[in-house]
Formats: C-alpha cells, sequence, structure tokens
C-alpha cells in the first residue's frame, strides 16, 4: 500500500460535500476571527475613561462673583450675576465650535427677540465665520444654526458654592436665584 | 590608478541599467532591475511628451517621496505629546541644525502635493483619460477611482499633519475640521469622538492625528500607488497610448510581431499583445531604459529644486502655543479647505421652522456630492474612442466645461477665504486694512 494512494471511494458525492462542509467551516471561522480582530481593534480605540476636567464644576461663592459677566477660561462659559440672579451661557458656538468674544455695545441697542423689545449692552460674536448672538444667546446674523447653549446653576449643597453644569442645557428663562 | 579603476568598473555594475549601450542591454534592464521591473519594455513616445502628462503624476510621486525622506528624519525629533510637541517643532525651528529647512521642505513638499495631485486628476479628466480605449481588459474607470482616493488620502494626510505642531494655527483648524464632521447627521458627534478619542482636542486627538499621519495613511497612499501604477500597465498604458493605435489603425499598417521581456507580457491578458501594435512599431516607441528613466530622472531632480527653493523663500510658520480658551481671529482651516469653509459660512439655510447647519451641508453633503459625482462620471461619459487621450476632445466640451466650471468655483472659493476674509470672516478688500482686534478680553 502506497502511503499517498488516492483511496478508491465508491461514493463521491458524499465525499464532496464532506469537504464543501470543511471548507465552508474553514472560511466561516476565517472570516469570523477577521470581524473579531476589527472589532476589538476599533472597540480599544474607543476609551472608556477620559483625562478631560469634569463637566460640572464649582465657580466659587456666589457673592464673590462681580455683577454682570464673569468668564471661565478653562471651561468656555459665561456666567451672568444680576442681582440675585444667575445665568451661564456656553461660549462655544453652535456652528462650528469656536469661541465666541463677549463684545461690550457702544450704546445699549434695543432688539426684538421672539416678538419681545429687550435692550441690550453687549453681544455674542464669533470670530470664525461671523455668526452673531444676541446678549440672551439668540443668533442672529451669520451661519449658526441654533441660540448657544444656556447651562444649568446650582447651589453646592456641602458649602454653598455655584456649581456649573455643562452636561446640562437648560432654556432661555432659567434663572438660579440665591 | 588600479583603484580609479575599479571604482569605476564598480559604478558602471551599478548604473548600466540607467544608461544601457545597446537595446539588448535596455531590454535586460527592465528585466534585471528591481527598481525598473515595473516599466514596460518599451514606451510610446507620445505618452513620454511633456505636454501630454505634464508628468504631474510623476511630480506627485516624487514629492510623497520628499515626504517620506523628510518625515523619517522629523519622527526622530519630534515628540507626539501635548506637553512635548509644541517646544520640540520650537527646538526644530531654532536648535536642530537645518530644522527649519527640514520643516519646511515638509510643509511645502506637502502643499505642492496637495495641488499636484489636484492638477493630475483636472489633466486626466481634460484629456478623457479615465476612458477605456480599445484594448481589452482596461478597465480606466477604476484606476480613475483609485486616483480619488489616494487624493482624499492626500488631503487627510496634509490635515492630519496640521494639528502636530501643537501651536493656534494647528488648534483651531483642526477645531473647525472635526466640528464639520459632528454636524453630519446621526453619526456625527460619534465620529468626532472617535477622531479625537474624547470630546476635547487633547492627548488622544494628537496621538491619534500622529498615528494616522506617519503610518496608517502613508500606507494606505503606498499601497494605493501600487495598484494605481498596475494598473496603467493593465490598462495598457497612458490613455495617450490608446490615441497613438488609433492614428496607426487609421494609416492601416500591418501589426507587427511584438516581444515582450516583461511578465505582464507572459501572464494571461490581452492587454499587452494589443498594446504591443502600436508601441512596437518603429518611431512610434522607445526603449523604456533610458528614455523613461531619463525623464523621471529630471522631473525628480526639477522637483526637489523647487521644493528647496520655495522652502527657503516661505518659511513654515510658528504661531504661539495652542491655547484652548483664545480663538483667533479670523481663525481659517488649511487653504485647501478654505473653498469649504468659505462655503460652510454661506449655506446655512432657514426652511420653515427647521434651521439647516451650513456645516452639514457644505462639510458635508457637499464634498459627498463632489466625490460621488467624480466616481460617477467615468461611466456617465458616453463619449467614442475619438476622445480618448485628447486634451479637450471636441465630443467632451461640454463635461469639460462643467468640470472647468466646478474647479473655476472651488479656486474663486478658495482665494476669498485665503485672501479676503478678516476678523470676524467679514469681507476686506486686499487694499483695506483689517481692524486691529483684541487677542484678550
Amino acid at each position: 500500500m502506497k502511503l499517498f494512494s488516492k483511496s478508491e471511494s465508491n461514493s463521491p458525492v458524499t465525499d464532496t460535500g464532506r469537504r464543501e462542509f470543511l471548507s465552508k467551516i474553514g472560511f466561516g471561522s476565517l472570516v469570523v476571527s477577521v470581524f473579531g480582530f476589527t472589532f476589538q481593534s476599533i472597540r480599544s480605540l474607543i476609551p472608556n475613561v477620559l483625562f478631560e476636567p469634569s463637566r460640572r464644576f464649582k465657580i466659587g461663592f456666589p457673592s464673590q462673583l462681580s455683577e454682570g459677566m464673569t468668564y471661565i477660561e478653562e471651561m468656555r462659559l459665561y456666567v451672568f450675576k444680576e442681582g440675585q440672579t444667575y445665568h451661564a451661557i456656553s461660549g462655544a458656538c453652535t456652528h462650528l465650535g469656536c469661541t465666541v468674544r463677549y463684545t461690550k455695545l457702544n450704546q445699549p441697542k434695543t432688539v426684538e427677540i421672539k416678538g419681545e423689545k429687550q435692550s441690550i449692552s453687549h453681544e455674542f460674536h464669533c470670530p470664525c465665520h461671523g455668526s452673531k448672538f444676541y446678549a440672551d444667546g439668540t443668533n442672529y446674523a451669520g451661519p449658526a444654526p441654533r441660540p448657544l447653549q444656556w447651562h444649568k446653576l446650582e447651589v453646592s449643597p456641602d458649602d454653598g458654592q455655584l456649581i456649573a453644569d455643562m452636561t446640562e442645557e437648560v432654556d432661555q428663562n432659567y434663572r438660579l436665584t440665591v | 590608478m588600479n583603484l580609479m579603476d575599479s571604482i569605476k568598473r564598480g559604478w558602471q555594475k551599478l548604473a548600466w541599467t540607467w544608461n544601457p549601450s545597446s537595446d539588448k542591454e535596455s531590454g535586460d534592464a527592465i528585466v534585471k532591475n528591481v527598481l525598473l521591473h515595473w516599466f514596460p519594455n518599451k514606451v510610446s513616445a507620445g505618452s513620454l511628451s511633456w505636454s501630454y502628462s505634464m508628468w504631474l503624476g510623476t511630480i506627485s510621486f516624487v514629492l510623497f517621496m520628499i515626504l517620506v525622506v523628510t518625515g523619517m528624519i522629523l519622527m526622530f525629533l519630534y515628540v507626539p505629546s501635548v506637553e512635548r510637541a509644541y517646544s520640540s517643532v520650537k527646538d526644530l525651528e531654532y536648535v536642530v541644525s537645518f530644522g527649519w529647512l527640514l520643516r519646511s521642505v515638509h510643509r511645502i513638499a506637502a502643499h505642492l502635493m496637495v495641488a499636484t495631485v489636484f492638477l493630475h486628476m483636472a489633466r486626466v479628466f481634460l484629456t478623457g483619460a479615465y476612458k477605456n480605449g480599445a484594448s481589452v481588459g482596461a478597465n480606466r474607470p477604476l484606476n480613475w477611482i483609485i486616483g480619488i482616493v489616494l487624493f482624499l488620502c492626500t488631503l487627510l494626510l496634509s490635515f492630519t499633519g496640521y494639528l502636530l505642531p501643537w501651536d493656534q494655527l494647528a488648534y483651531w483648524a483642526i477645531t473647525v475640521g472635526t466640528n464639520i464632521a459632528s454636524s453630519a447627521p446621526f453619526i456625527g458627534e460619534q465620529t468626532r469622538a472617535f477622531l479625537l478619542g474624547g470630546n476635547s482636542i487633547d492627548q488622544n486627538a494628537l496621538i491619534r492625528f500622529y498615528v494616522l499621519h506617519v503610518f496608517f495613511l502613508p500606507v494606505v497612499v503606498l499601497l494605493g500607488f501600487c495598484w494605481h501604477m498596475w494598473r496603467v500597465r493593465k490598462d495598457g498604458g497612458l490613455a495617450a497610448v490608446d490615441r497613438d493605435a488609433r492614428e496607426q489603425r487609421a494609416r492601416e499598417t500591418e501589426p507587427v510581431k511584438s516581444k515582450t521581456y516583461s511578465l505582464l507580457g507572459i501572464v494571461g491578458g490581452a492587454s499587452v499583445h494589443v498594446r504591443a501594435k502600436a508601441v512596437d512599431e518603429e518611431g512610434n516607441s522607445v526603449p523604456s531604459a533610458p528614455h523613461l528613466v531619463r525623464r523621471i530622472l529630471l522631473v525628480t531632480i526639477a522637483t526637489l529644486v523647487v521644493v528647496l527653493v520655495l522652502a527657503i523663500l516661505f518659511p513654515a510658520p510658528l504661531e504661539e502655543s495652542a491655547n484652548p480658551a483664545v480663538t483667533p481671529n479670523p481663525a481659517k482651516a488649511p487653504w485647501y479647505f478654505l473653498w469649504l469653509q468659505e462655503i460652510v459660512t454661506d449655506t446655512t439655510l432657514n426652511v420653515g421652522v427647521f434651521t439647516i447647519n451650513g456645516a452639514l451641508i457644505g462639510g458635508v453633503l457637499l464634498p459627498a456630492f463632489l466625490i460621488g459625482l467624480a466616481v460617477w462620471w467615468p461611466y456617465r461619459d458616453k463619449s467614442g474612442h475619438g476622445s480618448v487621450g485628447v486634451w479637450f476632445a471636441p465630443e467632451r466640451r461640454r463635461q469639460n466645461m462643467v468640470f472647468l466650471a466646478i474647479c473655476l468655483l472651488i479656486i474663486i472659493f478658495t482665494i476669498i477665504g485665503t485672501f479676503l476674509r478678516g476678523p470676524y470672516w467679514n469681507f476686506y478688500w486686499p487694499w483695506e486694512s483689517w481692524p486691529s482686534m483684541p487677542v484678550r478680553f
């Protein structure tokens, strides 16, 4: 008997079926393993932990904030104090995320925002593509599609400092009264 | 004397393939030299012409090689970390010997490559070179698509390199660029987060852009380039060959018996034989070594000189270190994206109560549409064989007009974005001075 002689099978049909089955298993496992490797490679690139500053943070005691605007540079947040009330507007332009500039007007102007006449003394202007926003963040010129985001302010229960929560968006009527 | 002789003999042993002394040697050169093996034994004189191809593809490849070589040196000198990136680039500029030149050459070659790849594409379009001629087995539309992918990779390479110096220019160009990605519907935010590896441009983003820039994209370009060249051979050479073959058929000469030296001639497929008719005709073709080789070397030296002169005349800028808190005014994307930036500024639409962000139209839909149009075009182009490999073929006149009109619009928008936009993206003529803007407030 030769070592590598062809077996003289009487039923080649079943043999073909077995080969097809084995080759399907082979290719199938190749596809599965390639898919698995691809999946784990890409998944590993989606971080589970981010070493970024928290988007909810303390900004100091309400009494220490000066009347008017305070800019928190690292978080690009404008915090406004009007007497007893506080609100916060994000400095990220809603068009492409450049930082809008707080622009003081030389003289207050009266504008109509959503049918209401208001007198404003400042605006926000975006340096990247020229979007302009009224004092309450309403967009009125340039490519910005939405008003600037307003963020929630709270009072910290432990020490009474103001907390800005940039993970939460609030509407333009939101005011925190302390 | 003896030493000189052996040096001379050694040099001849190395260099004979570049400068063969007989037809037999020039055939051998192609077979024996690994650097030449992918050339055909003979090339048609028409495809070597300066005025036909303008050698823009070759120039692009030479620029790519310059970028690979300077890039590898730069990799020894650059540290891709947020803390050290800027200072290592600054060292490169002011401390390392010839560091400024290295960086400037790398930058100029990158800018030129974007331009030459685009011009190469325009040349191919205007000569109808994406069209199959009469040869069997050609698939030039596929090669056109590979070319589009290579062009997009070139743009991405340039864009990823833009962030690496970690200066203000870099930081804000990437801010604008990645925010365009986030305006895509449904997957925009996730795409941006995946690109940046987080919510802000930080260490994760820097290392991602770095790896894409120095490894992933160059490898894609290199593989794509190999495929591109292989297809050129399979398609029977440049489209100029089809033009020659057509002219030859018009003269109705008998086909010349062809002799092939390359592997492609032995392996199946009819392309080589069909081409052989035109190429093997005396007076129509020349041996690749030395004629093709000589022109490639000429193009290489010319490109090197131009890059070097431009690099010295226009040194690479380095602004102050990246500062997420201060947006420069105006903040501009790289020049080849400024036409898009100009469009994203102008295309925010109000449809009833819905507002569509200009970034979606100008930054996602329009580029996607243009790429789709370019991919689809060769399959739509039903002009005859007579307009293959011919500049401004009369039959393709209207197509060329449309193409040139699109190019012209892109160029006009680029010029407006580059030269005529000042602070707050307001329009300023070149003779108007920009108002002084506070850097901080």
